[in-house]
């Protein structure tokens, strides 16, 4: 009770602002949905270590030199994503669209890679414990590179809308956010299937 | 250049409440405001109550005799599968974010939720899964049958062997309901650390406000792991993948970590808002503040952490090896200690104070009660040998609707009252509700005690027909439920005959403290718009001379003109 | 009225509580002993330390919750408002020592209980191992195990909807026949899904994961006939995959083995089959299951209408 009781009366309403959040959110999200790889990381090292029969018939290991390519290029696509919204920070427009672009076409690589590898693996998702786990660990990433990649287009046909950049950079944050969380997820992956074999 | 008779101010009646559309139809469109969604979550929940209920008053009544003569034993499996699922993803789910909706932006000062939009579209979602999951009882073969863990090998047999098959739609819409939740729990989470009125820091929010935020942030950490393990049993059983499956290398007992790690903290996402609605409830109907306000705020999140560490006590007979057994023994009783200090807290509350019984009281009294004992069966199924003889019997049948059903709907039925004036604008009929309560409480009690002794003696779950020695206490059980099915007719009636010509409610009929109680009855959309208030202490003091906001007389007449 | 009001007010306070807190004592230690009545007979060297220790906890639990309820009880009687009476209770906001000593006093308990606990789960682990098994890459071999050469071996085959017992004789059975007073070992295996091994007058359940084999061993300690029931959800006719286990004397047992011996092997108990049957001939109505398995060939099919305790 230090107050005095005429500090106590005085009226003034607060006002709460409900923009903004949305990078709060984003990032809540993103918490969560690291627990889905963290899951499926879980049952990928379970089965391992457990599963009586680990390879596929016929597989004895599974080819590192093509996917190490692919990793280097999405790994990089997270230092080059960063240059694109230094870009937008500063107001260069044409620099921003055209970096951000770079990225895009960094990751459809991936997605092409990814592709390539599938089409020339000689096991599937029916294939065993391992056929199953390469199938569900890579496709659930590449799913989330895809997701990313149309992220981007959207937010770079959004740059063309005058004013568009007027209430903050929140959508570039987030999907910035989101690719290098991608990221993060495909070295653990990377690390998981291609490392310990 | 239409020509108009009248003046657009009498086409356009003036609407109570500023910026929606004063008539029922806004309850059946795409709305925004946390309000609209709120109720709709309740009313979409408690007709899935009302299915869920049905299916129990169907199992109860295959279970009246001892052999399986009112369905074949498939349809028996279904009926329970479903009913369960009803129960958790249909109604209890949906209903506590109707009443998380309702309560926390004016429970905080805030106009509504972070993400009005993302709101509505996880509402939304629920019709939508719900639907899902109801047509698979339609397809060939009937709906899901493997009991609401669905554990494999059972699960991913698929006796048909279509691809559009009961099992499947459940787990689309287990899926979709994940989706609608986490979506929820994001909203919930920002609004609640972002959008508090000035001077509301974490320890002067309403207890409500913490089990909402403890239980929010446990769907955040586990239902991406059920998530996971949900979709390895699709492939599973649709495209012929071995995670689960023993024949092809691999492992069933996987899928029921996955399933734990989730659905035991889920457990407690229920049951923390419904600790929240005691929280709020036993202070203001003992006109007494709420006893050592701290400890029951922290203790909510002790129950948080315990809970994701406690999984393996559904899985104390798969074979696990005893240190594993003897760990999550230990961890699982632990949670009596929150809990416990929530509990005595509640009863100290109520101690020496000036009760007033009316149905929201009585509700959570009642629950109180049955909480109490519900744990403590809790605490003998975590005591490992013990649940050796009674896990996967009617003992954990009865422990678990002890608190599903006699403590947490009772919460629900006692939150429901208490707010139903503030939202509504209108009271309820006391005494339909006074039935309303002696038939439920005497319904439930006859439901679920005499099963414990069912369980202690052998009878498992999950059985369709059983020996005879069983029958008697199957026989007190059926007609409880049956009770029950009765004790909804009284509640229906008053809610629905309140609504539409109840007596119209004052802002604070209870005469009760909290940010909701100075709006007028009911909220206009945005709160208090731009005028929230300052607080200054928790809502908890009364018979203290503790101002709760500043200039509390202001929000007071404010209140009274507008409603 | 005098009376009282020449004793301290604490000083009754404490006689009141002491006085309930021993009443409370008391109705716990009556509904503890009480408590062995609600279980099925003791049939097994398991069967008493389980009952003992849920004897102990419902004694806890009684206390615990009569000491509540009690108060509840109490304050739904003294501290009602008369009507229309709006005022406060007394403004008490919380009290430290009160809420260290009730998260402490539970603290406790729960330490007891996980003590004790924890204690005859290492007595059930010797009197019955467990050791689970994966099917691919290792079996169980008794016979190799000087310790475990005294006792009767036998595997436990679980079947959607069927069971059948494996002895080292080389026949079959669809009842479990157990010699008292002996440690007995079972090998558990599935042929499909997931079953449970429980016998209630035994107090043991174990799951029956396919895929593994588990070994258990337990030493049945009366005659009689007691019931086994599959415990873990296993398909359409889960709950008619259950079964007699018989405990008779050393001789009988050896009767009964030189007997069955001889005997053709034969259908076994398929309730699940039977069912299934007349499911078909109605027409098949009712919801998809997959078909049971056909019945195993048993040297001794049981009479499965013989009556059962516990
Ligand atoms: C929804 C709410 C809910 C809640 C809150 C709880 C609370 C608890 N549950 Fe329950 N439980 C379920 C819902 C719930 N449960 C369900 C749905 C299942 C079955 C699922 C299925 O199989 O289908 C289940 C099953 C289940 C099992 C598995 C049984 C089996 O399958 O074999 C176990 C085992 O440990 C368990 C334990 C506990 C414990 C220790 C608590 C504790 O949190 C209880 C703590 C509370 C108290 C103890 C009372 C108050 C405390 C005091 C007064 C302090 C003093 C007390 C002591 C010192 C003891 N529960
Ligand atoms: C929220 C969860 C919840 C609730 C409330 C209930 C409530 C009930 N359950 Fe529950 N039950 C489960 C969740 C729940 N159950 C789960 C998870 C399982 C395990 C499934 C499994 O093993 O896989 C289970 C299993 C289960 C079994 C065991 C089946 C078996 O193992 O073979 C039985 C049997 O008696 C049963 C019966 C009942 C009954 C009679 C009720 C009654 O209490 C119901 C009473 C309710 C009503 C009669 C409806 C009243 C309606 C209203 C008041 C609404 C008014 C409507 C409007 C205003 C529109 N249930
Ligand atoms: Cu204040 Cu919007
Ligand atoms: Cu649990």
């Amino acid at each position: 009770m230090t107050t005095t009781k005429s500090e106590v009366l005085l009226h003034t309403p607060g006002h709460v602002k409900h923009d903004g959040h949305n990078l709060t959110g984003f990032i809540i999200f993103l918490c969560s949905e690291s627990i889905i790889f963290f899951a499926f990381f879980v049952g990928y090292g379970v089965l391992k270590i457990t599963a009586p029969t680990w390879y596929p018939d016929g597989v004895s290991g599974i080819a590192v030199r093509e996917p190490l390519i692919n990793t280097i290029i999405l790994v990089s696509s997270s230092f080059v994503i960063y240059f694109a919204e230094r870009y937008l920070h500063k107001k260069n427009y044409w620099g921003f669209r055209i970096v951000w672009l770079v990225t895009m076409l960094m990751g459809s690589y991936f997605v092409y890679g990814q592709y390539v590898e599938w089409s020339e693996l000689t096991f599937s998702l029916s294939s065993g414990v391992f056929g199953s786990l390469f199938y569900l660990l890579t496709g659930f990433h590449g799913l989330h590179v895809i997701t990313g990649i149309l992220l981007m287009g959207l937010m770079l046909i959004r740059s063309f809308i005058p004013g568009n950049y007027d209430s903050g950079e929140m959508g570039v944050e987030s999907i910035s956010l989101f690719w290098h969380f991608v990221d993060v997820i495909w070295i653990i992956l990377f690390i998981l299937i291609y490392v310990w074999q | 250049m239409t020509i108009t008779n009248y003046d657009e101010r009498i086409i356009k009646v003036n609407q109570p409440v500023p910026g929606a559309p004063n008539n029922w139809r806004r309850f059946f469109g795409f709305n925004t405001d946390a309000k609209v969604i709120g109720i709709q979550y309740i009313v979409t929940a408690l007709i899935f109550l009302l299915l869920g209920g049905l299916l129990g008053m169907l199992i109860r009544g295959e279970l009246i005799t001892p052999p399986s003569d009112l369905f074949d034993p498939t349809v028996y499996n279904g009926l329970y599968t479903m009913h369960g699922t009803v129960m958790l993803f249909l109604f209890l789910f949906p209903i506590l974010s109707g009443l998380t909706n309702l309560l926390v932006p004016p429970m905080i000062g805030a106009p509504d939720m972070a993400f009005p939009k993302l709101n509505a579209l996880a509402f939304w979602l629920v019709p939508v899964f719900s639907i899902v999951l109801l047509t698979s009882f339609f397809v060939p073969g009937g709906p899901a049958s493997s009991g609401w863990w669905s554990y494999p090998p059972v699960s991913i047999q698929n006796p048909l062997g279509h691809f559009l098959n009961g099992q499947m739609l459940w787990i689309v819409a287990i899926g979709l309901s994940g989706v609608s939740s986490i979506m929820g729990a994001i909203n919930f989470v920002t609004t609640i650390i972002t959008m508090r009125a000035p001077g509301m820091g974490f320890f002067k929010m309403p207890i409500f406000i913490w089990t909402v935020l403890a239980a929010q942030i446990l769907q955040l950490l586990g239902l991406p792991a059920l998530t996971g393990g949900a979709i390895m049993l699709f492939f599973d059983l649709n495209f012929g993948t071995s995670f689960f499956n023993p024949e092809t290398g691999g492992d069933p007992v996987l899928f029921q970590h996955f399933f734990w790690f989730y659905s035991h903290p889920a457990v407690y996402v229920m049951v923390l808002p419904v600790f929240g609605i005691f929280s709020e409830l036993f202070p203001t109907y003992s006109r007494k503040p709420l006893f050592g306000y701290k400890f029951v705020a922290v203790a909510s999140f002790g129950i948080t952490i315990l809970s994701l560490v406690v999984w393996v006590h559904h899985m104390f007979y798969t074979g696990t090896p005893m240190w594993m057994r003897n760990l999550f023994m230990f961890t699982t009783m632990l949670i009596a200690v929150p809990t416990g200090v929530k509990v005595f807290a509640w009863i100290a509350t109520l101690w020496g104070g000036n009760l007033r019984l009316n149905t929201p009281m009585l509700f959570c009294l009642g629950g109180l009660f049955n909480f109490i004992f519900g744990g403590i069966t809790g605490v003998m199924l975590a005591t490992v040998p013990i649940d050796i003889h009674v896990g996967n019997t009617y003992f954990v049948v009865a422990h678990f609707h002890y608190i599903i059903f006699n403590t947490i709907a009772f919460g629900i039925f006692a939150g429901i009252y208490h707010w139903f004036p503030k939202f509504t604008g209108r009271m309820f009929y006391e005494g339909l509700g006074k039935v309303h309560f002696t038939l439920t409480f005497i319904g439930a009690t006859l439901n679920w005690l005499p099963l414990h002794w069912a369980g202690l003696l052998g009878m498992p779950r999950r059985v369709a027909s059983y020996d005879p020695e069983f029958a008697i206490w199957n026989v007190i059980a059926s007609i409880g439920a049956f009770m029950l099915g009765v004790a909804s007719i009284p509640f229906i009636l008053n809610m629905v005959s309140s609504w539409s010509r109840g007596k119209k409610s004052p802002p604070n009929p209870w005469d009760a403290i909290g940010l909701e109680w100075l709006l007028p009855s009911p909220p206009p959309h945005e709160n208090f718009e731009d005028d929230i208030p300052t607080v200054l202490n928790e809502p908890y003091n009364y018979g203290l001379n503790k101002p709760f906001v500043v200039d509390e007389e202001f929000y007071i007449s404010k209140a009274l003109n507008d409603s | 009225m005098n009376l009282k009001d020449n004793i301290n007010p604490k000083i009754s306070l404490i006689i009141g509580i002491s006085f309930a807190v021993f009443i409370d004592l008391v109705l716990s230690k009556l509904m503890a002993s009480w408590s062995y009545s609600w279980l099925p007979v003791q049939a097994s060297k398991a069967a008493p330390y389980v009952d003992n220790l849920f004897a102990f906890e419902t004694g806890i639990g009684t206390f615990i919750f009569l000491g509540c309820s009690g108060v509840i009880g109490w304050v739904l009687l003294f501290n009602r408002a008369p009507k229309y009476d709006e005022s406060y209770g007394e403004p008490f906001e919380g009290n430290v020592k009160l809420e260290i000593v009730w998260t402490l006093v539970p603290l406790f308990l729960v330490i007891a209980i996980a003590i004790y606990s924890t204690k005859v789960n290492t007595t059930l682990q010797n009197l019955g191992e467990k050791t689970k098994y994966d099917s691919q890459k290792e079996l169980p071999t008794y016979l190799d195990n000087n310790e475990a050469s005294a006792g009767t071996f036998i595997d436990v085959i679980s079947r959607q909807w069927s069971w059948e017992f494996k002895y080292p004789e080389g026949f079959s059975s669809s009842e479990l026949h157990l010699p008292i007073n002996e440690k007995v070992y079972f090998r558990l295996i599935s042929k499909d899904v997931i079953h449970g091994f429980y016998i209630p007058a035994f107090r043991l359940k174990q799951d029956i994961i396919p895929g593994s084999i588990i070994s258990y061993s337990l030493t049945p300690t009366r005659k009689g006939i007691y019931r086994l029931r599959d415990s873990m959800f296993s398909g359409a006719y889960f709950s008619q995959n259950q079964t007699n286990v018989i405990v008779e004397s050393k001789d009988a047992y050896q009767e009964w083995i030189n007997k069955t011996v001889k005997k053709v092997p034969v259908d076994g108990l398929n309730q699940a089959g039977f069912l299934y049957k007349k499911r078909l001939e109605k027409g098949d109505k009712g919801w998809a299951t997959i078909s049971p398995s056909p019945s195993p060939q048993v040297n001794d099919p049981g009479n499965p209408d013989s009556a059962h305790e516990g």
